[in-house]
């Protein structure tokens, strides 16, 4: 059980980086970035958002797998693949928003220094991103770790195989469910409700 | 002009003489509405320059051209005979040379005062960590802030606040400091301790070019009078001329409102 769980943690946790990593440079290329880019960002969310993470894991592990198979013949890859870039549609709106809350005036006041428009970004605006962006990202973290259950589709062996395992050893087909949706609660809940105290503490703190 | 490169070396060996910041035929329009027309001004070392005129006048938006925060339509901008306006500057470097103050001061609400006025020194002019702090400390310590340095900008008021913008503006040591109504965003008990640390700044010589209706203060400090409407420069003249007798109609008026408002206060 406690592989279950570690696994869904780690699915959960790698998926959130990897929205991370590429839905804040995504954001900010919406936000400052050409034409052309910004409705490329935009065409990226909208496919992303709009196709169900269950259709996009089987599309990949069994489609795309079938014809390249390094590395999408590893479930494991695949499931945070999906999942981590179906977060950096979603991050990339939170984010998206963030900027645009925060508003122009920091980046005028950035480049009065001499700032580049790069270094603005890094030291000025992703800062006050993340504190702006902290409901949404709590949330977000919360749908990557329901949304890591569709892994069992293509066997990884997290909370929900586990829970499915138990259920067929046993052949109770309560207890185990309801000792799955426990763990659930129990790993979304603190995190998210970290992350939310932290932001509304440090919101008040700065007067964002 | 040719490509040589002026680098800012402190006031050292600066005479009296040597322009600082001009600008030449200056435009700036936005869509069909000018907000700027046919500019020229020149700013001397030491100098205190005071641009007034009524709101919506293009005062902010021209001294946004000067900084180059914003691109001028048509002219040129010079900052120690450097060409601004020409497209191969390094407009990043040459915006270090230049200390800019905001109307609504623009503080990285991130930040305490210390690091608002660290994060220039730290990754413009790369100053290892314990020579920011100590430039930092000086420049708070310039502006009345040093015991505030580790506050938020949103724990401090309006008025420290702008002081610590103007910290921010001049721990650089740049070439000249552009102010943007620093003042008229405060509450007016507050302006007062941001008009002593100008003037403070005034009497060390700092060339400034300053937006302000604040009439007592420009009759002490400034050098010259910029009178600013529609645009473009109606009239210009040590402050004196413009206490007594301004030529223009349009000054004449302002003038008398401003006066009149001054005095109710």
């Amino acid at each position: 059980m406690l592989r279950g769980v570690s696994t869904t943690l780690f699915i959960s946790i790698l998926s959130f980086l990897l929205g991370l990593a590429t839905g804040l440079p995504l954001a900010f290329i919406r936000a400052y970035g050409s034409k052309p880019f910004q409705i490329l960002v935009d065409v990226y969310e909208k496919v992303f958002r709009g196709i169900p993470e269950l259709v996009m894991m089987l599309l990949f592990f069994f489609g795309v797998g079938f014809v390249l198979r390094y590395p999408f013949k590893n479930a494991f890859f695949t499931v945070i693949f999906v999942l981590g870039l179906r977060s950096a549609a979603n991050q990339s709106q939170i984010f998206r928003g963030a900027i645009r809350g925060i508003g122009e005036e920091q980046m005028v006041a950035a480049s009065s220094l001499g700032l580049s428009k790069v270094q603005s970004i890094i030291h000025v605006m992703i800062p006050q991103v993340f504190i702006f962006s902290t409901p949404g990202l709590g949330s977000e973290y919360a749908l990557l770790v329901k949304d890591s259950s569709y892994a069992f589709i293509i066997g990884v062996l997290e909370i929900m195989e586990m829970t499915d395992r138990i259920r067929k050893a046993t052949g109770d087909t309560l207890t185990p469910f309801l000792l799955g949706a426990f763990l659930y609660v129990l790993i979304t809940f603190p995190i998210a409700t970290w992350l939310d105290i932290w932001g509304s503490r440090k919101k008040k703190q700065l007067g964002l | 002009m040719g490509k040589q490169k002026k680098e800012a070396v402190g006031t050292v060996g600066r005479k009296m003489t040597d322009t600082v910041m001009e600008c030449r035929n200056l435009w700036k329009n936005y869509g069909k509405i000018t907000a700027v027309k046919d500019v020229s001004l020149k700013i001397k070392e030491g100098e205190i320059k005071l641009i007034f005129g009524p709101s919506g006048s293009g005062k902010s938006t021209l001294i946004r051209c000067l900084a180059m925060l914003t691109t001028p339509t048509k002219g040129d901008v010079f900052l120690r005979e450097e060409c601004l306006t020409r497209p191969d500057v390094d407009l990043n470097k040459a915006r270090a040379r230049i200390g800019f103050v905001f109307q609504h001061i623009w503080l990285f609400r991130h930040l305490t005062a210390l690091g608002n006025v660290e994060l220039g020194l730290r990754r413009v002019l790369k100053l290892p960590k314990k020579e920011a702090r100590k430039r930092a400390m000086q420049a708070l310590r310039e502006v009345k802030m040093e015991e505030w340095a580790h506050h938020y900008p949103a724990q401090l008021s309006g008025g420290q606040q702008q002081r610590v913008g103007i910290a921010r503006a001049l721990v650089r040591n740049p070439d000249i400091i552009l102010l943007d109504e620093p003042t008229s965003a405060l509450d007016p008990e507050l302006i007062g301790e941001v008009i002593d640390t100008l003037r403070d700044l005034a009497k060390k010589g700092t060339t400034m070019l300053i937006v302000s209706h604040e009439m007592p203060f420009a009759r002490e400090v400034a050098n010259e009078m910029i009178f600013f409407d529609k645009g473009t420069i109606v009239e210009t003249g040590p402050p004196e001329l413009f206490f007594t007798n301004p030529r223009s109609e349009r000054a004449k008026k302002f003038m008398a409102r401003l006066i009149k408002r001054t005095k109710r206060e």
